[in-house]
């Protein structure tokens, strides 16, 4: 394998912003070919590759700081050349010294290198023996690894939870598609894992790429050949294997040793590893904001991490990651901020999964889309008695009769009176699309923020089922358990804060759905009936939607429907 | 994080784990059960545990103090020991301890119910009071903090009350004129202590080669020389093959390589041959719950089993079985439940013996860094070399340090001497903060004091410790 290293840049440059990366893994490069581009303090480079080969690894990202000297990627295959400086086509200055190296060992990088490449082969599936994390969902590659809970030597079977991941959309508990006992974790909590990639391997399997120095090894085979033996010790007394792991007694010797580990810093079951040099509060810190302190730099003295530290290192995953997005042309066209501090404290904080999501997502829904909203009230009276009436059927089906369950179904049946109301715009090809399939989302606020799980065929369901399944949904959103493939497929959003309060709002339609309905607080109000005012429950209901496609009064009519559909509680009753 | 506050949390084992959690989900505004079988919260550790030995390691200490008083001119006379009465008032204490844990409960409005908690599902428990009758209740999350309880030999086992354990050690029925305690861990020295101090002729044996095993040897030392002379014997690399029960004592049967009498008799034994987790709970197999291979409870770093619903800490988990370490588990995992983005990560978890000399650590010891290769470098004080110490007549004390090397960062602390329980504890803090040997050796501690040993231990680390002279290397 052959590395390229950022060459010297000129004098007094050692280090340069990424801006842009020219290669991608699996592409071929040839020594004087740009491979990217560089903001130094002075200029925009672009640096030439000094070798040729195949990229096998990249080990920088856009929009990170790079220096001399530092891996920008390797090459397989390949030769490197030693380079001087930023003359791209200096062809190698030295003639080959050196041998092919007949051992995998890191070469002493400027020497130029002509050899196949026999480090570590990228680790081959080998079948049921390793789990990898399955697809989750439509364009979802990849998720960060909020918590493993499986640790080597644990056994696991198939089914059971072994991680969970945040994705864009939620965080989610991924089950394991294999039985066995776990012998290698190839993933860390706080890492990014990619759908497809191996997240531990199980005992006896083959695959075993090349064990860290470091492992435990004789560690392991100790406490297994102790756990050997108790086993052999309990099964000649006559006991079954499920008691050998619930000991009734320690091991049949005589005075057992005080049992007090010898570090007490360490706790069984947690990993080896040297504490890191930060106080807890800093420890702390970078758990909640999602850093792994382990990654983060200290700049104080023996290494001591400080919570600026901290801050520093989530502030650059937050620029290197709006750099990434930027260079899909996704970045927040934002205004510059002014500099918050001249005013007061402030602390920046690594926005993450459902938030950036919701964050990019809602930009999206607003830039693109003419918004208008529309302000309706339904009497609701009668409603509630119907509500009371279905209550303990719901109740039987496991779920709760609320006012967002029959809202489903007024939805439901408007839409289908309204269908440009269930449809998305094409822009790109002037069109209209309609949907012939009617499903509803339902806004549930959770503690990872808002998440938005999908009822289907929503038509086809009454309403008790409808109660049902929106209680089971809101429950898995809130207990983490949603699947990303649970909040796909929407035609039309409801969100409800009558829970919260408030008489009405402006929701944000759900891109590409064109309309959504908010529902606020109900409350008695008087309302002229039969020459004089009678106390009555009146549900407020805004209707946000895509004034590209639909007409103010198309809207009015639309809400209108869905009002009185409220107060004729007869005929969706009638509808089931 | 508003839906949190709704969660209906059980807590079952009203130890300081278990109580430690009741009462910080209670302050988070969650709802709380608590069970126990006893009429308050205090667990093991108040009940039959830390406090009650701590109690009667006092008086031993105090009865030892009046011997050794002969050294500066003060003679006393022999003690009388009114045995019911130092009970009821060791009693005492844990009665308003733990009634003061009661009423903290009830301050807190969570609902305590004295009996004994089942599985019927990984949410709901099936609990039978203590008042008699049954009650299932479900829950939202529960916290399991059963704790453990003595080990025993099933081979040694006689069922008699001349065989202890050391929950009936620390009922102090009477003074065995011989005790033997088997076993030389914390518990069977502490014990033995109490035991020693009182009138018994104590002997200890171990198996293994030293008392303490997993304590650094240095540290052991003044230990193991000072309980020489208040013990009667203590036997090394030595097991018990078989106790019989006689008239008039238990007739033992040793082996190993320093036994002079094979067999012996004795009044009464003390078995404290290790802890085992309370893990067998009635019901746990219709969970996910997972046991590992020492019958510990198989958690993650939030404290969680591997059934989502259900936590576990303090004893029940593992190593150390530590009435602080199983407090601090239990708050994480409350914070987890919470919603909190915690984990249970110390850098160093203390550890005290509470013998005479007591011996404390924490962080990285020796032995550990010895095993693992870890480069380190460590600094001694010997207590000879503190005035405080002198004033006190306790100089075989000795205060250490363990260094990083290249950083200099403080990794782990080693004391051994009067008091060193309480010195343990900026050690702890020193290595949660990463100081440095110079942050240590820079602080001014007061004089006289103890502590200073520590300062000047940071101060041996750079061969400039004021009290110690060190010819210089040329
Ligand atoms: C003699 C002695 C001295 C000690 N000295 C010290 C010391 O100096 N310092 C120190 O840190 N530690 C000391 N310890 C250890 C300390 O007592 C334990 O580490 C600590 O009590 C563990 O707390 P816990 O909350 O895990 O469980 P415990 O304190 O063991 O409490 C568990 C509770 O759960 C209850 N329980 C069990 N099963 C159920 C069930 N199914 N339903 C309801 N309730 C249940 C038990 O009855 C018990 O009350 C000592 C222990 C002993 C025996």
């Amino acid at each position: 394998m052959t590395e390229f290293k950022l060459p010297e840049l000129g004098e007094n440059i050692d280090q340069g912003d990424l801006v842009r990366l020219m290669v991608s893994l699996g592409a071929s490069v040839t020594e004087g070919q740009p491979v990217m581009e560089l903001e130094t303090d002075k200029a925009v480079v672009e640096v030439p590759s000094s070798v040729s080969g195949t990229v096998k690894e990249i080990r920088v990202k856009e929009g990170q700081k790079v220096k001399v000297g530092q891996v920008i990627f390797t090459v397989e295959n390949g030769t490197g050349a030693k380079v001087k400086a930023v003359e791209p086509k200096t062809p190698a200055a030295k003639a080959p010294e050196e041998k092919p190296a007949p051992v995998a060992k890191a070469p002493s990088p400027p020497v130029t290198e002509a050899r196949p490449v026999p480090a570590s082969p990228p680790a081959v599936s080998t079948g049921a023996t390793d789990f990898r994390l399955p697809e989750l969902g439509e364009n979802i590659d990849q998720g960060d690894l909020v918590r493993l809970m499986i640790s080597p030597g644990s056994r696991v079977s198939e089914g059971q939870p072994v991680m969970e991941l945040e994705t864009d959309k939620a965080v989610v508990e991924v089950p394991s598609s294999v039985t066995g006992t776990v012998k290698e974790i190839k993933v860390k909590e706080g890492e990014k894992v990619k759908v497809g990639q191996v997240i531990f391997t199980l005992e006896g399997g083959a695959s075993a790429p090349e064990r860290a120095k470091h492992a435990p090894v004789e560690h392991i085979s100790e406490q297994h050949e102790a756990r050997l033996s108790l086993q052999a010790a309990i099964q000649a007394e006559g006991k079954t294997a499920a008691q050998v792991f619930l000991p009734d007694q320690p091991p049949p010797l005589a005075p057992t040793a005080f049992a007090m580990p010898e570090q007490l810093g360490k706790v069984a079951g947690t990993e080896h590893r040297a504490p890191a040099p930060a106080a807890p509060h800093v420890r702390r810190l970078a758990r909640e904001i999602g850093v792994d302190i382990y990654e983060v730099k200290g700049t104080g003295p023996g290494g001591r991490i400080s919570e600026d530290d901290v801050k520093a290192f989530a502030k650059s995953l937050l620029t290197s990651a709006a750099a990434a997005g930027a260079a899909q042309g996704r970045q927040f066209a934002q205004p510059e901020l002014p500099d918050f501090t001249k005013f007061g404290k402030v602390e920046r904080v690594s926005m993450r999964g459902v938030r950036r999501k919701t964050a990019q997502h809602l930009w999206e829904a607003w830039t693109t889309i003419p918004h208008v909203t529309q302000q309706d009230k339904a009497d609701i009276t009668e409603l509630e008695q119907l509500r009371a009436r279905f209550a303990p059927k719901a109740q039987e089906a496991g779920g709760k009769m609320t006012v967002t369950a029959i809202a489903l179904k007024v939805c439901a049946s408007a839409l289908k009176v309204f269908p440009q109301f269930n449809a998305s715009i094409d822009m790109s090809k002037e069109e209209i699309i309609y949907k012939q399939y009617i499903n509803i989302g339902v806004a549930v606020d959770t503690d990872r923020g808002l998440l938005v799980p999908v009822l289907h065929e929503v038509d086809k369901k009454n309403i008790v089922e409808l109660a049902a399944e929106l209680t089971q949904l809101s429950k898995k959103a809130r207990d983490k358990k949603l699947l990303p493939s649970e909040m796909e497929g929407g035609t039309f959003t409801i969100t409800n804060l009558g829970g919260v309060g408030g008489t009405g709002f402006s929701p944000i339609v759900n891109f590409p759905e064109v309309a959504i309905l908010g529902l606020s607080r109900s409350s008695m109000e008087p309302v002229w009936m039969n020459g004089k005012f009678e106390p009555r429950q009146v549900l407020p209901l805004s209707l946000s939607y895509d004034h590209r496609l639909i007409d103010g009064a198309d809207a009015a009519r639309f809400l209108r429907w869905i009002a009185e559909a409220f107060e004729q509680p007869f005929l969706l009753s009638v509808q089931g | 994080m508003t839906e949190t506050s709704n969660l209906h949390i059980a807590v079952v084992g009203g130890g300081p784990g278990g109580y430690a959690a009741a009462f910080l989900a209670a302050d988070l505004g969650l709802r709380v059960t608590l069970i126990d079988p006893e009429a308050n919260p205090g667990g093991v550790c108040l009940y039959r545990g830390c406090i009650p030995s701590k109690a009667l390691l006092h008086v031993a200490k105090l009865i030892d103090e009046s011997r050794h008083a002969k050294n500066w001119g003060i003679e006393y006379a022999d003690p009388k020991i009114d045995l019911a009465r130092l009970r009821s008032w060791k009693e005492g204490v844990v009665k308003k301890l733990t009634g003061g844990l009661g009423i903290l409960s009830k301050q807190r409005k969570i609902e305590y119910i004295q009996g004994r908690a089942a599985f019927e599902n990984s949410n709901t428990l099936r609990i039978s009071k203590t008042s008699g009758g049954d009650e299932s209740l479900t829950f939202d999350r529960i916290i399991l903090a059963t704790g453990s309880r003595p080990a025993i030999i099933p081979s040694l086992k006689l069922d008699t009350p001349r065989v202890m354990d050391s929950t009936s050690a620390l009922d102090l029925n009477e003074v065995p004129g011989t005790l033997l305690v088997i076993g030389g861990g914390y518990i069977g020295l502490e014990l033995g202590t109490v035991y020693a101090a009182l009138g018994s002729k104590v002997s200890v044996v171990e198996m293994l080669p030293g008392l303490l095993p997993g304590a650094d040897r240095d540290l052991v030392l003044p230990l193991h020389k000072r309980m020489e002379k208040s013990f009667a014997s203590i036997l090394l690399n030595t097991t018990v093959a078989a106790m019989k029960e006689e008239p008039n004592g238990i007739r033992v049967t040793l082996d190993g390589p320093e036994v002079m009498e094979r067999e012996q008799v004795f009044e009464k034994v003390l078995v404290s041959v290790g802890r085992k987790p309370n893990s067998e709970i009635p019901g746990l197999e219709k969970t996910r719950v997972q046991i590992g291979p020492r019958g510990f409870i198989q958690v993650n770093k939030q404290l969680q089993t591997s059934d989502p619903a259900i936590y576990a800490i303090g004893d029940v988990v593992g190593e150390p079985m530590l009435a602080h370490k199983a407090s601090h588990e239990g708050r994480t995992a409350v914070e987890a439940i919470a919603g909190h983005k915690v984990a249970f990560e110390p850098a160093a978890i203390p550890a005290v013996v509470f013998t005479d000399p007591e011996i404390a650590w924490c962080g990285l010891t020796e032995t550990q860094a010895q095993k693992e290769n870890h480069e380190i470098k460590v600094a001694r004080f010997p207590w000879a070399a503190s005035g405080r110490a002198m004033t006190v007549d306790r100089t075989e004390g000795m205060t250490k340090l363990i260094f990083d090397p290249q950083t200099e960062r403080v990794l782990g602390v080693g004391i051994v001497g009067a008091g060193a329980g309480d010195l343990i504890a900026e050690g702890v803090l020193a290595v949660e903060m990463a100081a440095l040997a110079k942050d240590i050796a820079l602080t001014i501690h007061p004089h006289p004091t103890l502590s200073e040993t520590v300062m000047e231990a940071a101060e041996v680390f750079f061969g400039t410790s004021t009290h110690i002279y060190r010819p210089k290397k040329s």
